[in-house]
């Protein structure tokens, strides 16, 4: 569909905005995207789509003052104009008493592997191919529905302090719900090569599920033992994530790990980090300041050990950027985007027979914050949930609603999985996270499906 | 721009398409925030390029490009085609349009003041001012202010001989004041929560709004949040503000009847719908108090249109009548599939991705009374205003909403304040349970600009409009 523009291109693009006069500052953030997304319900393919974008995005500081102003116009001229917008910005701004500056020219490190040509070049006809053969294990009266996507991004990041780094890598993901009768299934999975993605294996596994959910019953809400499969788990990650991983949040109060710098948060079998250098995640090796990547810890034995940084949040808790910054403008501050929930030794059989009474959950649905600093969420399960009776499976149940706090969750897990999933909602982002058996979860209400 | 988009919908017929239609899109954005009298975002952003749609034997293709060379175009088109004819991997019904005369025509959005051309500084010293106030009231943490503008250019063209430009212009603003102590974080929002009010308009809105003569009040029930006690758990009569009553109508009305969720279209993404097209005609979803419509005829909606993103004329239409549930939101693939006509619902967020169903401004129609008679009218019972957090399963049955601020109504009157307000239901039971509708002159139009759905995710800009109504036994404080 398009090929890389490479680096010496966004290179010249983006010294067409850092030669803008009248300035102390200047960063620019350059994307090249292309890629395709054959989507499927119904067991057929219904919206497939293929687009390019680019993207040029410019922040100009003058005397602690900073304006940004994005373009996809991808030419010498559009990232002019983008800078001189922005320097227009910038001088009716409020000076920053915290602005740190732009980061200085770093060596960034290397990330083998992040681009996959064949990735890159998927046609409408593979992923049509894969999607087939994802569809072809379902059996008469299951329905297959989802989406196979494949792309590549080009990202650089370059600013009148010298700094210059430029990363290519791809992505592909297939998702799918199977369902049919009164059940459903899901299963889904991420990798940089569309090489590593079996559809086939994807559609057995959501199938199997379908078939396994069928005639669910109902259960009474309340508090139960789970078993919650990687996709489950990764909603709790990511929503403590959201909620409390931010260093400017923790600065200004309004985590739930604010002022617990060394306390204990959690059970002591729990490890969190970020590494968008570790080759069992998708990421890129430099933060959107162009801040070399490192590895972060969050949280060990259970212990909070600190929060993420850009260059601003890092400056108000007194020390230095950890890689974690977001594109500008980013209120939030630092955000990470590769995080690890540590694995164990455990197989998902083996949590269920350690189960007296509890329930096996694939997935959550549709889950929002009720109490940020409880870190207390509600959602729904979804595609495959189960009772479980003297550490055996009895049968399906229909759909119960959550209302769990996060950290107390964590503080109840009695087993975590040897195997570890990767979830990817979208470029830039991935976790992954294994299975989890938690001794007490809270269910209020139940739906009728 | 309509030339680039014929030479597409050109190129894609020379390519093979049965049909095709194309947009070029340019849209542009400011958005200001202000939090502790710092600016925390000023920045503006154009994105703009054209996408291309085709039926080709049947199965639709969908292809977009930010580079809108003649050459770039061709290319694109002969990818649309390509990725149509890939789509006959699995075969499938053939789609089949509905019949619409071909639209040509253009149209704009209302504007007194253009929010772009009014300068920066004038902008942000309202917010600086705001935020300021905010700042000084005690107990108060952070005081923000925040202003988003938006312009989107779009030129619409297909083979049948649609020709049509329209030009959207909204601008919104709010303030939100936080407030921390002792492990407890509480906001108060005005006029709405996430970034105020946004409505189809110039900065006119924005002069209406109130943003520095509010801050005392928002700022000072922040700080009284913090020290009330939470919610309490109860089965109890709720009055919703208006504020709030959009929510429940988006969550709960709008997007069930979306008759792509109805066909499974979306069922592993954001999930299906309880309501069948049996369903039509016969479904009691609420009392006969509850009528609620689709109109993007209205003036001032974020879902406010003259033609929807397939060359659809804009409609008004009663999803809902007094209680009895009747139209879906459909387009032209889905409603013949259900033997009917399009809704005029087919929304694109921007020019890279291809319409969906959407929400346009989706409605509960007036019925009598103030919220001070709604309120006098009740012996004891919960109010809550203004939206946090939402969630509802993947057949839009249960949920659980939660609101800023909640305060107890005793003997029909507002008594004391409750903090972490929520309550949940199943929805026809709720809808069922509405014994009062607000009258026409407690109606506002408000907007919901992150209205999430699709693969890849699409975000649209919707409208809803409604007047705060009560509801019977509803479970409130839920933990």
């Amino acid at each position: 569909m398009a090929d890389p523009v490479g680096p010496d291109e966004v290179r010249a693009v983006a010294e067409a905005a850092l030669e803008l006069p009248g300035a102390d500052g200047v960063e620019v953030l350059l994307m090249h995207e292309w890629g395709g997304l054959t989507r499927f319900a119904n067991s057929a393919i219904h919206q497939s789509t293929g687009r390019e974008d680019t993207g040029v995005r410019v922040r100009v500081v003058t005397e602690a003052r900073t304006g940004v102003t994005a373009t996809n116009d991808f030419s010498k001229e559009g990232a002019r104009s983008a800078a001189a917008s922005a320097l227009e910005m910038a001088r009716v701004a409020a000076p920053d008493p915290l602005y740190p500056g732009l980061a200085q020219k770093a060596p960034v490190p290397e990330r083998p592997g992040g681009f996959d040509e064949a990735t890159a070049a998927t046609t409408p006809e593979q992923r049509a191919e894969g999607v087939a053969a994802l569809v072809g294990e379902l059996r008469k009266g299951f329905r297959a529905a989802g989406a196979f996507e494949t792309g590549a991004v080009e990202i650089a990041l370059a600013n009148t302090e010298g700094q210059f780094c430029y990363a290519p890598y791809t992505q592909s993901t297939i998702s799918t719900v199977v369902a049919g009768g009164d059940g459903s299934g899901t299963a889904e999975k991420a990798a940089s090569r569309v090489q590593d993605i079996d559809p086939a294996a994807v559609g057995a596994r959501a199938y199997r599920k379908a078939r396994e959910s069928q005639r669910p019953q109902d259960v009474e809400p309340g508090r139960y033992e789970v078993v919650l499969e990687p996709m489950a788990v990764d909603t709790l990650v990511s929503f403590l994530s959201y909620l409390g991983f931010g260093g400017r949040a923790i600065a200004e109060g309004r985590s739930p790990f604010s002022g617990k710098e060394g306390q204990r948060v959690c059970g002591p079998s729990i490890y969190i980090y970020d590494d968008a250098l570790s080759p069992d995640t998708i990421g890129i090796p430099f933060d959107f300041e162009g801040t070399p990547k490192r590895k972060a810890s969050l949280i060990e034995e259970g212990v909070f050990v600190s929060g993420v940084h850009d260059r601003r949040s890092a400056k108000m808790a007194g020390t230095g950027s950890t890689g974690h910054a977001l594109p500008p403008p980013s209120p939030e501050g630092a955000f990470p985007l590769n995080l690890f929930l540590q694995t164990g030794d455990a197989t998902v059989e083996q949590m269920i027979a350690a189960t007296k009474r509890g329930l096996l959950i694939t997935r959550f649905h549709y889950s929002n914050v009720v109490h940020p600093i409880e870190t207390t969420i509600t959602g729904m399960t979804r595609d495959g949930t189960w009772l479980i009776e003297g550490g055996e499976i009895r049968h399906p149940v229909k759909n119960l609603r959550f209302t769990q706090s996060i950290l107390e969750a964590l503080s109840n897990v009695e087993m975590i999985g040897r195997e570890s999933e990767l979830a990817s909602e979208f470029f830039f982002a991935a976790s992954r996270v294994p299975a989890l058996k938690i001794s007490s979860f809270n269910f209020i209400s139940a739906s009728d499906h | 721009m309509l030339e680039v988009a014929q030479q597409a919908v050109d190129a894609a017929r020379r390519a093979g398409a049965d049909y095709a239609d194309a947009r070029f899109v340019s849209t542009e954005s400011e958005t200001l925030t202000v939090r502790n009298q710092e600016m925390e975002t000023l920045n503006r952003g154009l994105s703009q390029g054209i996408g291309i749609r085709v039926l080709t034997g049947g199965y639709w293709g969908f292809a977009a490009t930010a580079r809108t060379t003649p050459e770039d175009i061709e290319r694109t088109a002969g990818l649309a085609v390509s990725i149509a004819r890939a789509a006959s991997r699995l075969p499938m019904e053939p789609i089949r349009l509905a019949e619409v005369a071909p639209a040509r025509g253009s149209w704009s959005t209302s504007v007194l003041e253009d929010p772009f051309t009014v300068p920066l500084d004038e902008k942000v010293a309202l917010l600086m001012e705001a935020s300021r106030r905010l700042q000084g009231v005690p107990g108060v943490t952070f005081g923000e202010a925040s202003m988003d503008f938006l312009r989107r250019r779009s030129s619409f063209a297909s083979n049948e001989g649609a020709a049509i430009e329209q030009t959207i212009v909204h601008s919104g603003g709010g303030i939100e004041a936080t407030a921390i102590s002792d492990g407890e974080m509480q906001r108060r929002s005005f006029p709405n929560s996430f970034r105020g009010h946004i409505r189809a308009a110039g900065y006119e809105h924005i002069r209406t709004l109130g943003l520095v003569e509010e801050t005392e009040r928002t700022g000072r029930e922040a700080v009284e949040l913090l020290s009330a006690k939470d919610c309490p758990s109860e089965v109890t009569t709720l009055v919703l503000d208006s504020n709030q009553v959009i929510l429940q109508v988006h969550e709960s009305v709008g997007h069930p009847l979306e008759l792509d969720r109805v066909l499974k279209m979306e069922e592993a993404y954001a999930g299906t719908s309880f309501v069948s097209p049996e369903d039509r005609g016969k479904l009691r979803y609420g009392s006969d108090l509850v009528t609620i419509t689709a109109d993007a005829t209205l003036a001032g909606g974020l879902g406010s249109f003259a033609f929807d993103d397939e060359g659809v004329p804009a409609q008004r239409v009663t999803l809902i009548d007094r209680g009895i549930f009747q139209e879906f939101l459909s387009s032209r693939e889905t409603a013949p599939v259900v033997g009917g006509r399009s809704t005029a619902a087919m929304r694109a967020d921007g020019w890279e991705n291809l319409p969906l169903i959407r929400m346009t401004n989706i409605n509960l129609e007036p019925g009598e009374g103030t919220l001070a008679e709604i309120i006098g009218d009740t012996k004891d019972g919960i109010f809550m205003t203004t939206n946090t957090s939402w969630s509802i399963d993947d057949k839009r049955v249960n949920f659980q909403f939660g609101c800023e601020l909640a305060r107890r109504i005793r003997d029909g009157r507002l008594a004391e304040v409750y903090r972490n307000p929520n309550y949940a239901g199943i929805t026809t039971q709720f809808w069922g349970s509405c014994d009062a509708v607000g009258g026409a002159e407690e109606w506002v139009l408000w907007g919901t600009p992150n209205c999430g759905k699709g693969q890849p995710g699409q975000v649209a800009r919707v409208g809803h409009g409604a007047p705060p109504a009560r509801f019977r036994d509803v479970q409130v404080g839920v933990r």
